[in-house]
């Protein structure tokens, strides 16, 4: 395979790095080849904080990501000659054109855990699942700090799990806008409106 | 040890344990804080090894030129502004003839310039930036595993030239995590070169002119000349034992890139097209390695992070043009390889961008 490239866009103090270190960390425990690079301002807090991650079977010599897989956006400092595959976004920051999903990560931290930290944990959860990482809980375990790790696993789990029937379920207003994709592809296509309606539901 | 994540600057502060490095004296600065702090950490506990941090970089180099003095294989690590504070202490170094090991993590610079960002502008600051003529040792590595090992050469190269030796690292090669394996590395330890002071006979350690018994030769131009000869053929005689490089790629294509630290690593993809030198050791210049190489070459290409300090070093050697690729602000990546190229009508088709196929631009 060729190199997994990912790319988490926020600013400092969202937790960038503490994801970035744990998938990192996570991958290294898995046997994988890993670069991790951190590329920040110099202003600490609510400056732009990006991590460029890579992993291979094989080692891997350039480390800067300007072609990713998938961009995990928690804020959208992100560099300007980045493209993407697949972007996993907090709300409200898609956009237009892009393929991927939003879903309220600190929120679900709050409700869920108690904490808008745990968000980080279940944004890390999404983004393994996404790129199909098989991890045991050993490896977890392995991969993460000892302070609130039975939290942090729980959280990256509850990530893991979510899929897209949960995702639309938290937020609506994306099943909506998806649904209306959908539409519009259909009556572009020919196909009948009230057709048109029933075959976008059908995939909703 | 087995294989883990190791850092850039974590790999330097190891390093230098490894080499018998057993004093730090330093002042933090982005990007190279991390082997300050790492080296405060350490040792808080291993009594063995000290630690200070010093109200700036002319005490910090001062500090470690003390230490050497005392006994210890010394170091310090700065960045920028940081090592051109440290460049009077640097030549002194060279005057007296102290081994130490001096890491500058390149940030893009004047002055603060980009803290956090990656430049490779210091390459003439670490050969000519203090007074006077010196011949100075620099390595530049290019990867983490690499800066453990280069660390360690170049405190061996500082203890057998018995000067301060400069290793280069930038703010992505620091920053850079990495997987790597340590323990494979085997590198022997050049031991300490230098009695510590008051261990007996008369040691000189005046910055002045001086006879071989101390008196001022602050008007002899022939003892002078003795001197600078001296230290420099025995300091370009052990470079000779560093010539560190490394030369691959595409060996029968008709153009060499030239590219070094992070740039060497970023310019990968395009080793399918092009032969690649890359300088480990900096300086002195790899003389007589890149001229019997580029001599194979119709064009080279330079790519750099810096406006063409390597570049001029190399048409000045080889008596050619070179083409030039400079990665400035801190864009250290790909795709400003790939306009640079575009703009000097070198980008082989097959790198350009394929425009419509190109997945969802961000930002």
């Amino acid at each position: 395979m060729a190199a997994k490239t990912i790319v988490i866009d926020g600013v400092g103090g969202q937790g960038v790095r503490v994801i970035g270190n744990t998938m990192a960390s996570l991958l290294a425990v898995m046997g994988y080849e890993v670069t991790l690079l951190f590329d920040y301002d110099s202003s600490v807090r609510g400056g732009m904080s990006e991590a460029f991650l890579a992993y291979d079977r094989k080692p891997i010599s350039n480390f800067v990501v300007e072609c990713a897989d998938v961009v995990l956006r928690l804020a959208d400092r992100g560099p300007t000659h980045l493209t993407t595959e697949y972007v996993i976004a907090d709300c409200d920051l898609m956009k237009p054109g892009e393929r991927g999903e939003e879903i309220p990560f600190m929120q679900l931290g709050v409700d869920k855990f108690g904490r808008d930290l745990f968000g980080n944990m279940i944004a890390l959860g999404r983004l393994l699942c996404v790129c199909d990482v098989d991890f045991t809980d050993k490896h977890l375990t392995e991969a993460l700090p000892k302070k609130y790790i039975d939290e942090n696993i729980a959280a990256i789990k509850y990530g893991y799990g979510l899929d897209q029937d949960s995702i639309k379920a938290l937020v609506p207003e994306q099943a909506a806008s998806s649904f209306a994709e959908r539409y519009a592809e259909k009556v572009l296509a020919g196909v009948a409106p009230a057709e048109a309606v029933e075959l976008a539901s059908a995939r909703s | 040890m087995t294989k883990r994540l190791v850092q850039g600057n974590e790999a330097v502060m190891l390093g230098a344990v490894k080499a018998g490095a057993s004093f730090f004296a330093g002042y933090p600065i982005s990007p190279s804080s991390e082997i300050l702090a790492q080296a405060s950490v350490y040792a808080a506990s291993h009594p063995e090894f000290r630690f200070i941090q010093e109200e700036d970089e002319i005490a910090s180099a001062n500090a470690i030129l003390g230490g050497s003095l005392a006994g210890a294989k010394s170091f310090t690590a700065t960045s920028g502004p940081g090592f051109s504070l440290m460049q009077e202490a640097i030549g002194y170094g060279h005057k007296v003839g102290i081994p130490c090991v001096i890491v500058n993590v390149m940030r893009v610079g004047p002055a603060t310039g980009m803290p956090t960002m990656p430049g490779q502008g210091d390459l003439n600051q670490a050969r000519y930036g203090s007074t006077g003529d010196y011949t100075s040792i620099v390595f530049y590595p290019s990867t983490v595993a690499e800066c453990y090992e280069y660390t360690i050469q170049a405190f061996n190269a500082a203890e057998e030239s018995r000067s301060p030796v400069i290793l280069m690292s930038d703010a992505f090669l620091g920053h850079l995590n990495e997987v790597a394996d340590l323990d494979t590395i085997h590198v022997p330890i050049v031991p300490r070169t230098l009695e510590p002071l008051a261990s007996g006979g008369i040691r000189l350690f005046s910055g002045v002119a001086t006879y071989p018994d101390g008196e001022p030769a602050t008007a002899d131009a022939d003892e002078f000349i003795r001197q600078y000869y001296e230290s420099r053929d025995h300091r370009l005689e052990v470079a000779e034992r560093y010539a560190f490089h490394e030369y691959g790629w595409n060996k029968d294509s008709d153009t060499l890139v030239i590219a070094f630290g992070i740039t060497r690593r970023i310019a990968q993809p395009l080793a399918a097209h092009f032969a690649l030198f890359r300088p480990i050791r900096i300086w002195p210049t790899l003389d007589k390695e890149l001229t019997e190489i580029a001599a194979r070459y119709k064009k080279i290409i330079v790519i750099e992070g810096s406006d063409g300090q390597y570049a001029n070093v190399v048409e000045r050697m080889l008596l050619r043009r070179v083409e030039r690729v400079p990665l400035l602000g801190g864009r250290m990546s790909l795709e400003a390889i790939r306009e640079g190229l575009d703009a000097i009508g070198m980008l082989p088709a097959e790198l350009a961008p394929s425009g419509s196929e190109s997945p969802a631009r961000v930002g």
